[in-house]
């Protein structure tokens, strides 16, 4: 038989048929597909007996019970508890996949820890101003932050800007009603099992310009046009105040899609089912200053109680807000973002900085600042780390309990605290120990321990028992502090006016108004995106109508654009974003050129 | 002598024979790495001459967890020394008892990273028989060999459809298949989220 081209072809063209009508390529498709979801890449958990750990979530302030399953020294599953008198078992999709952070492919592993020593000696021994700015201030090592820059010549504690006041809290248990302005009340806001818990207690009205979550769940939902919730709180002022301030109804009415007859029905709610209380997402003057002409502070915002301290301590720099630092002042600037919190606009932060400045990022990933910091210092991430949680916006009384780490963190990893306390000469010692000691000193409160919450008394334990309870996940809560001063709200001026709508046209709406740099498994927000629950970094959408007139299609790569910069966005279309607006997965990129309510542009890729 | 000269037909239809042939036939057999079990286990043994049932071995902790395939310690509170002369007992001792080496037991039932399976959930609150899932593992006079699929590194056991191999055959039910099936029939089915993970 004589072999030929075209038998050879021939043979393997009647392979190629038959081969289909076999298992063999079906068969190692699904197998390619199976390996590429466990392939070696992936942490896998260790085989083993599994026991039971308790943390707190520190991922946000509500810093909501844990209980942890453990094989070894891995956490392979989190979950609320159910017994905590404060969370009550709630635990958010964030929380609940905590454990694989350690784990993110974007995580910073190694930093030039010599490099940045150097550059803080040099600045101290030289006198230079320094500062450290804490993203989330009220923790013990924002007090070893403040010691620290009190021990040097020219030091500076910085902290975000705090509308409500420094030491306010919500009182969701005495509000009868609560007017939200995009706060995300049913989705994350203060303590989830908390808000969740009294949420029969008061009537909700949610202004949002989207049908978020909150909305949706809401008695409530006053829709509005985009961007223009100032006016709106403008013209309820207005109404209360019987026309001595803010601006007429009718203009509000105009300018917000929210009929006069509404803005006039929700000024009566305010005060005719009072106690209420109002609150804002993006923390404009303008909506909380409503609280002030409803009778709000001392009753349903109320000034919180320092958690007890040592004395030692209390010879500490003070707490400066960014907007009171004298521009080109600083010399070098510490960032603490080890631990998530509130995200300050990177161009307000730049006008700060002297010529030549050194800017030193604490961090697990170079997401955040270390986009602009000439240091990038590795930090632990939840929960490998150890610290305290500073109180959530509707803790009423002081709290004190920490995260504790469910696994070691990975060699290399700096602690900003120690560095700090370090470089500037402060004592060794163990801070958080002392927090604990002071607060058995203090007599008060009670202690709920793990794993069933239940609660002693602060003055039945002994000092070690305390910080035994406190390292395993115990909660330390006092009792709201009666004859507190009623809270003065810090209220700025008004707001800068509109950018002009003729160059952009569009409204921003942020899906989290003033977001943090807080890590999110990777896993988890797979997934939200995929299900559409959650528009993911660098995504945009817009209204089909709205990206038809614009010429952009689904899927299409544009770029956002504000008076502040640009940013690369892919766009999606979604018919529940209202016409005329953008609405824009928040991130620290986003936050840099964009605020809620911002005038933007998308042009086409 | 005529030489054969085959028709393009021919040619054609032969190559397709040859992949059919070897797509039912031999691939079945060479996608699945073999390795047979460390001890020859009689489940049937145990069962009818000890008196033992599932429990007893496979337990479950104080705390609810399942913990799986026994350890050596609960087979060396029995076996410490021979209980009979058989060449499995004895190599067993010997290997595995005396040294206090751990048998690596192959199990034909574990499921991959990516899925989350209850055994408390399944027996203590929907009351399910092991046998509904494994088959008659428990009444075997010995155990059969495991096998892996080279790509995946699944178990024979826990996914895909049946080759054609009439050599093999799963002892239950422990596909995906038979998860949804189930799950299916008992109104269950809620997202992919309920095993997934």
């Amino acid at each position: 038989m004589n072999t030929s081209r075209r038998k050879i072809l021939q043979f393997m063209g009647g392979s190629a048929v038959g081969a289909l009508f076999t298992p063999v390529p079906w068969r190692l498709i699904t197998d390619a597909a199976l390996w590429s979801e466990n392939w070696p890449g992936v942490p896998v958990p260790v085989r083993g007996e599994s026991r039971t750990g308790f943390t707190n979530c520190s991922l946000c302030t509500a810093g909501c019970a844990v209980r942890a399953r453990l094989i070894g020294e891995q956490p392979v599953a989190l979950a609320g508890v159910p017994g905590h008198p404060v969370s009550r078992g709630a635990l958010c999709p964030f929380g609940l996949t905590g454990h694989h952070l350690p784990y993110h492919p974007a995580r910073v592993k190694s930093g030039p820890v010599k490099e940045a020593w150097a550059a803080v000696a040099d600045a101290i021994a030289k006198g230079d101003r320094i500062a450290v700015l804490d993203l989330r201030p009220g923790r013990t090592a924002s007090w070893t932050y403040r010691r620290a820059m009190a021990a040097i010549r020219n030091g500076a504690y910085i902290v975000p800007p705090r509308p409500l006041g420094p030491a306010t809290a919500v009182n969701l248990a005495a509000a009868k009603t609560v007017l939200s302005f995009g706060a995300p009340l049913l989705e994350g806001w203060g303590t989830p099992g908390n808000v969740i818990a009294l949420r029969d207690g008061f009537r909700l009205i949610q202004v949002d310009a989207v049908e978020s979550r909150t909305a949706a769940l809401a008695d409530l939902w006053v829709a509005i046009n985009p961007g223009t919730e100032t006016e709106l709180a403008l013209g309820i002022s207005n109404v209360l105040s019987g026309g001595a301030s803010g601006i007429n109804p009718a203009r509000a009415a105009s300018a917000t899609g929210v009929s006069e007859q509404q803005i006039a029905e929700l000024a009566r709610e305010l005060t005719g089912n009072g106690p209420a209380v109002v609150l804002d997402a993006a923390g404009s003057s303008a909506v909380l200053a409503l609280n002030t002409l409803i009778g709000a502070p001392g009753r349903t915002l109320v000034t919180r109680r320092e958690t007890p301290v040592p004395e030692a301590w209390k010879k500490a720099a003070p707490a400066t807000e960014l907007a009171e630092i004298p521009e080109r002042s600083v010399r070098v600037l510490l960032i603490d973002e080890s631990a998530p919190g509130e995200y300050i606009p990177w161009g307000e932060i730049r006008k700060k900085l002297a010529a030549n400045p050194v800017v030193i990022a604490f961090a697990w990933s170079r997401a955040g600042y270390g986009r602009y910091a000439q240091y990038v210092l590795p930090a632990a991430v939840y929960p490998e780390t150890l610290e305290d949680i500073p109180p959530a916006i509707d803790a009423v009384a002081p709290v004190f309990r920490m995260t504790v780490p469910l696994q070691a963190p990975p060699a290399g990893m700096v602690n900003p605290g120690e560095f700090i306390a370090t470089a500037t000469g402060l004592p060794r010692g163990d801070a958080l120990r002392e927090r604990s000691d002071a607060i058995h000193k203090s007599g008060r409160g009670a202690l709920a321990a793990m794993p069933d919450g239940k609660l002693t008394p602060v003055k039945e334990m002994k000092p070690e028992d305390l910080w035994k309870a406190l390292n395993a996940g115990g909660y330390w809560m006092d009792t709201p502090d009666e004859k507190a001063a009623p809270p003065r709200l810090a209220l700025a001026g008004p707001e800068a006016g509109p950018v002009e709508a003729a160059s952009f046209p569009l409204v921003a709406i942020l899906t989290e108004a003033r977001g943090s740099a807080a890590p999110a498994s990777p896993l988890m927000s797979k997934l939200y995106q995929e299900s559409n629950l959650r528009l993911g970094p660098g995504r945009a959408a817009l209204h089909p109508a709205t990206a038809k007139a614009y010429g952009i299609e689904e899927g299409a790569r544009a770029t956002l654009e504000t008076a502040q910069g640009r940013r690369d966005i892919f766009v999606i279309l979604d018919s529940a974003v209202p016409p005329g607006s953008v609405k824009v997965a928040s991130g620290p990129g986003v936050l840099d050129i964009c605020a809620t309510g911002e005038r933007a542009r998308v042009v086409p890729a | 002598m005529t030489s054969f000269k085959p028709s393009g037909n021919f040619v054609f239809l032969a190559g397709m024979l040859i992949a059919l042939g070897a797509g039912w036939v031999g691939f079945p057999y060479a996608i699945y790495r073999t390795r047979p079990q460390p001890v020859n286990f009689s489940h049937k043994v145990h069962a009818e001459k000890a008196g033992t049932k599932c429990e007893d071995c496979h337990a479950f902790r104080e705390d609810g967890t399942y913990a799986g395939l026994p350890t050596l310690d609960k087979c060396s509170a029995c076996h410490a020394a021979p209980m009979g002369t058989t060449a499995a007992e004895k190599a067993f001792i010997e290997q595995y008892v005396t040294p206090n080496r751990e048998p690596r037991w192959a199990s034909y039932a574990r499921q991959p990273e990516n899925v989350y399976f209850s055994h408390v959930t399944h027996v203590k609150t929907a009351g399910m028989k092991c046998e509904t899932c494994h088959g008659n593992t428990g009444a075997t006079d010995s155990l059969r060999p495991y096998q892996e699929d080279r790509i995946s590194g699944y178990s024979r056991d826990i996914w895909g459809r049946p080759l054609a191999n009439a050599a093999f055959r799963s002892e239950g039910g422990m596909r995906m298949d038979d998860c949804v099936a189930c799950h299916r029939r008992q109104g269950l089915e809620h997202s992919c989220l309920d095993c997934h993970k």
